[in-house]
């Protein structure tokens, strides 16, 4: 009888063996939700991010706009910056995923804030599907839906950083609500 | 060459056929690298195990952004696959944990689009007792333990972390010479204590240090009787605009013999090679607004840039203590070649003694 061939790959830790990950309910609109902006610290994150909280109040009657940054943007937010913002907002917005580790960061923080009862819009760019769709997977939230922007975004000029803004809002209301709000 | 006598199989011989089978499904399973794997079984790994007196079962590493943990046992199994004898692997379980001391390591290094590769450098009496290359051609290959170890390493955080390119793997290009680097110092040859000194294990004790990093680059300067020319060539590369984004760019020197002899002749420690380094590695602020990178001026946290607005004139050094600047001597005593290595992030400082056995 021969020896069987070992594997040498590693399953799940304790820690990360997580059940599959809830979905915070969707809301109805987002007239007069509190939006909470997550920035994980890239060149054209923070106006990028802005312009989106500017926007949702303008055109879409969000009731006000918080900002954090992260501390790390490589690794997953800590579980008090969580609680934190979500004692202070309703909805949630992070990115943007310009990197490797940062665009499986935004999603893994995504997958944490759904679990905590926050619709959530991640956005990463183009380049970053795999990472960010691969990270949530193993986050326990397969399919995990999130907004992407063209790649890349660190060099735009002001101007051009609205304007993506403005592209990827359309995305951001359709992963916070329900679909019916889409058209509304 | 089909018209030849097939060679007289040995009695005993082992079956290569098999071993192609074995091989490939290696490769079936997704676990390689891209060059062949040994394929590991329980007698083989056991002897791995049989080296070390920690438990099979102890984690030795955990990347928790992707929920893995590695065991002692994994990664005899992957040191196995990288073609490691059983003797390399407390060398091995040191380098794993000098590695994975270093925050870059821990904190989505392994993910990043700059596709850092390790860079593992082995001090002490463990040198010659494994085999390892000390001298010339010290970046490899042709060694086993150097070239394995590191491979080692590279399996554990492709099949124990998961770390696949395309997927959380995201290397724009990476870097060459990526899970391959395993200096052993030349320590026959330099003027100066070895590198494991200057990271809290001295006594010349086998230790292993360890940092990521972002690509060597080479300095060729043997013409020049005066040390502080050839260093003025070292702090032109360190200074180069290419790899500064932070305020601060750190580098190991790979020195070679000649090099290093130079300075020591000169009256240079280790020491006075950094500190003439720190204070005369960089470029002007305005060299760095010209390149588009007038970010990398960022003050401290704190300190507000538009507060102290530097001049184009002003000259921003690269690097302000020691430590980033770590410094090591290798290869063979034949020219002056030597090598900048930029470190991904900042090393620890922290070398990891190679654990003996308690018996």
């Amino acid at each position: 009888m021969p020896n069987a061939i070992l594997d040498p790959t590693g399953t799940a830790s304790t820690k990360a063996a997580r059940p599959a990950a809830a979905r915070a309910p969707r809301r109805a609109s987002l007239r007069g939700a509190r939006v909470g902006l997550l920035i994980n610290t890239k060149q054209n994150a923070a106006p990028f991010l802005h312009e989106v909280g500017r926007l949702l109040v303008e055109e879409y009657g969000a009731g006000s706009v918080t900002a954090r940054t992260k501390l790390n943007f490589a690794v997953p937010e800590s579980e008090e910056v969580i609680k934190e913002m979500a004692a202070e907002a309703d909805v949630i917005v992070t990115g943007v995923g310009d990197c490797g580790s940062c665009s499986a960061a935004a999603a893994a923080d995504g997958v944490v804030f759904e679990a905590a009862g926050l619709p959530t819009a991640v956005i990463v760019t183009e380049s970053f599907r795999a990472t960010t769709e691969a990270m949530a997977e193993l986050r326990g939230a397969p399919g995990f839906p999130y907004a992407t922007t063209a790649h890349p975004v660190a060099v735009l000029e002001e101007a051009q950083v609205k304007e993506r803004a403005a592209g990827v809002l359309g995305d951001v209301v359709a992963l916070l609500t329900e679909p019916a709000d889409e058209n509304a | 060459m089909t018209d030849t006598a097939p060679e007289a199989v040995a009695p005993g011989a082992p079956d290569p056929d098999e071993a192609q089978r074995a091989i490939e499904y290696c490769y079936q399973q997704d676990w390689s690298d891209g060059l062949p794997l040994v394929p590991v079984s329980t007698p083989l790994v056991d002897q791995f195990l049989a080296t070390t007196s920690r438990a099979p079962d102890e984690i030795i590493g955990s990347l928790e952004q992707v929920g893995r943990d590695c065991t002692v046992y994994l990664a005899a199994v992957n040191a196995a696959m990288a073609g490691c004898k059983p003797e390399y692997f407390p060398v091995v379980l040191a380098a794993f944990d000098a590695l994975m001391r270093e925050r870059a390591a821990r904190g989505g290094g392994f993910q990043s689009t700059s596709g850092p590769a390790p860079l593992i450098v082995v001090n002490g009496p463990v040198r010659h007792e494994l085999g390892f290359n000390t001298a010339g051609g010290a970046f490899g290959p042709g060694f086993r333990p150097n070239m394995t170890i590191p491979r080692a390493i590279g399996l554990i955080v492709r099949n124990a972390f998961g770390i696949r390119e395309h997927v959380l793997g995201q290397a724009t290009q990476g870097v060459p010479g990526r899970w391959s680097i395993c200096i052993a110092e030349n320590e026959e040859e330099s003027p100066w204590e070895p590198l494991a000194a200057n990271a809290g294990q001295p006594g010349g004790v086998s230790a292993v240090s360890a940092t990521l990093t972002r690509t060597c680059e080479f300095i060729d300067n043997r013409a020049t009787p005066v040390a502080e020319e050839v260093l003025r060539d070292f702090a032109d590369t360190i200074g180069r605009l290419g790899p500064q984004i932070f305020p601060q760019t750190p580098v190991a020197l790979v020195l070679c013999p000649e090099h290093a002899q130079q300075f020591a002749s000169a009256g240079y420690s280790k020491a006075d090679v950094q500190n003439w380094l720190i204070e005369h590695s960089g470029r002007t602020a305005g060299e760095l607004r010209r390149a588009g990178k007038g970010g990398a001026l960022r003050f401290p946290a704190g300190v507000s840039a538009d507060a102290a607005p530097v001049s184009d004139e002003h000259f921003h050094r690269v690097l302000t203590e020691p430590r980033q600047i770590p410094v090591i001597v290798a290869g063979a005593k034949t020219a002056g070649i030597s090598m900048v290595v930029r470190i991904f992030g900042e090393w620890s400082g922290i070398a990891t003694p190679v654990g003996e056995k308690i018996k």
